[in-house]
């Protein structure tokens, strides 16, 4: 009796530790989510439309918040066709050497240092042009993005039943028409949520933009070839400022940036499966 | 007849082989003037001494490398424990109407941007961990090695590892939790019926996934020896080699960060500092390739 009742302490015991150690996992979410509400709403109620639109000068991120969008549509632009033709091809060859190559370097590149990355293209294209530009910081961001988009399109390519491949190739399609007219469009769904999850991944980098973008707050990027601000680079600044007041706009950029996310990420997320990031 | 599918992605797929080769190929020959200056050293050696006179510049980075690496050990050795009870209790334990919020808050935070990360840690956690943690285990226990350092500031090697294992559970626990999942009902259903309590059922089915545990742990190594912008607001970035936890320290991310933008001042300082990004490259390389693999051949078994 007394061995069963030590078992069923055991038990007792264990689901405490394991329920207790779930909510210290998920706590800081929340923690933080709250602190950069508390600590960011009352520098945005305090400077208004101005926190939004002007210039660091003037208390505002106005031209960070243009460079994040620039760097992220310019990021699409360069990286998505590259990353979608990746993952078709990784998912039309998984067998074959150069296939299983591909996919393994894919994630390899998902977990690589973003820093490194940012290095790299300094070295390949700001040393070259002499200046810190958008367009590096974009670069940047596509090498990010590639092989999250690519990952995500193979994966919703192999969701489509094997038997509608074989229908689009019995028509007599050619391999490029059964892939891009047929099967492609049938996972545009999955595809989409990638692009977006990258997206919204890359919108939050700082590391890869150090030594890329160069930085651009007292006015609005007008030039690919010019310096260029974005949120997180700031943020990173700022924090690293002795000064209260721009800890204070460190915390109000935190808030927009984090709504930005969590307006890109919450409704995929609440829309599809299992995300894989 | 031609392959128009074929000729249309593989320039694709040969670009991003490209581009990896050329990354690897830049950082080596960038470092190549730091190897035949120092040689080895530069990865042994303790010492960051930058002078405009290059003959009296001398640079070793393994106060950078071990922060790395110590502070991403402390990270998983948090995080394991972590992420295992939540995988476990996602998919044994939480009601239904819990699961789902659980995967989404987990997945939210695998994304969220590192600077918010770094700025809450820098702002918010180092205070709290210097007064609650560090403060005490200090006036009690500083005669273990371990907490003899005073934590003045509390940015430290001890910050940096509780911030990157808050950033990394997430992101261990869907490894974890998705092979968890994985393991066969019927092999629940056994270990029930043999009159197991959940205590001793949770533990056989978790050894059933061990590999998948270990795989899971050492892609967040990977993933945490990495991260840059975090780590470098709150871990001091002082050249410092040692155990102590409360120490300052460096990592060869901040390292990077900090001191690339000036280093083009010194004549040694950039090509040490590809040196150090060239080890990280391959730190992280090996790292992961072993991850994936031990993944991929589990995955295999399981499926077999």
């Amino acid at each position: 009796m007394s061995k069963l009742n030590a078992r069923k302490l055991k038990e007792k015991v264990f689901l405490a530790c394991v329920g207790v150690l779930t909510f210290l996992a998920i706590l800081p979410l929340f923690h933080i989510i709250l602190s950069v509400a508390a600590r960011g709403l009352p520098v945005i109620a305090e400077r208004g439309g101005k926190f939004i639109t002007g210039t660091l000068s003037e208390g505002g991120i106005g031209p960070a918040i243009a460079g994040t969008f620039l760097l992220t549509f310019l990021a699409a632009l360069f990286g998505l066709p590259v990353a979608f033709l990746v993952g078709l091809y990784a998912y039309e060859f998984p067998n074959s050497t150069i296939g299983r190559w591909t996919k393994t370097l894919l994630q390899i590149m998902l977990e690589f240092p973003t820093i490194l990355v940012g290095v790299f293209v300094m070295q390949i294209l700001v040393i070259p042009m002499g200046t810190y530009s958008a367009i590096a910081g974009a670069l940047a961001l596509a090498i990010i993005l590639t092989p999250y988009v690519a990952v995500y399109t193979h994966e919703a390519m192999r969701e489509i039943p094997f038997t509608y491949r074989e229908a689009a190739f019995s028509l007599g399609l050619t391999r490029a028409k059964v892939l891009f007219r047929v099967l492609a469009p049938m996972a545009k769904r999955g595809i989409l949520t990638g692009v977006l999850i990258g997206l919204a991944k890359v919108a939050g980098e700082t590391a890869p933009l150090l030594f890329t973008a160069g930085g651009l707050y007292e006015s609005y990027p007008d030039s690919i070839t010019r310096p260029v601000g974005a949120i997180p680079l700031l943020i990173y600044q700022l924090v690293q400022s002795p000064s209260k007041a721009d800890h204070q706009t460190a915390w109000g950029a935190s808030l927009v940036l984090l709504l930005i996310f969590l307006g890109i990420f919450i409704p995929i997320r609440l829309s599809l499966r299992e995300v894989k990031l | 007849m031609r392959d128009t599918f074929k000729a249309m992605t593989f320039p694709a797929v040969l670009a991003v082989f490209l581009l990896f080769a050329g990354m690897l190929f830049v950082y080596f020959t960038n470092a190549m003037p730091a190897f035949h200056r120092f040689g080895i050293d530069v990865y042994l050696k303790n010492v960051w001494r930058a002078s405009e006179e290059p003959s009296e510049e001398l640079y070793g980075v393994a106060a950078a490398i071990w922060g790395s690496v110590y502070t991403s050990l402390i990270a998983i050795a948090i995080a394991l424990p972590l992420s295992v009870s939540y995988s476990v209790f996602v998919v044994d334990y939480a009601p239904k109407w819990l699961k789902n919020p659980l995967i989404i808050i987990s997945d939210i935070m695998a994304g969220l941007p590192t600077i918010i990360y770094g700025l809450w840690g820098a702002l918010v956690l180092v205070p709290f961990l210097r007064e609650h943690v560090m403060k005490p285990l200090y006036e009690h226990l500083s005669f273990i090695p371990l907490f003899s350092y005073p934590p003045t500031t509390g940015y430290s090697y001890f910050s940096a590892g509780v911030l990157l294992a808050i950033m990394v559970t997430p992101f261990a626990s869907a490894i974890i939790r998705e092979a968890y999942s994985m393991v066969p009902f019927t092999y629940r259903e056994a270990v029930y019926a043999l009159g197991a309590t959940r205590f001793e059922a949770t533990k056989i089915l978790i050894g059933y996934i061990r590999p998948a545990i270990v795989s899971g742990t050492i892609l967040a190594f990977g993933r945490a020896i990495g991260e840059t912008v975090a780590v470098s607001l709150v871990i001091g970035n002082t050249f410092n080699m040692t155990w102590q936890l409360f120490a300052p320290g460096y990592t060869v991310s901040s390292l990077i960060a900090n001191q690339f933008g000036n280093a083009f001042i010194y004549e040694y300082m950039t090509p040490v500092l590809y040196a150090a990004g060239l080890a990280l490259f391959l730190i992280g390389l090996a790292v992961n390739l072993l991850g994936l693999r031990i993944l991929g051949r589990w995955e295999e078994n399981v499926k077999a």
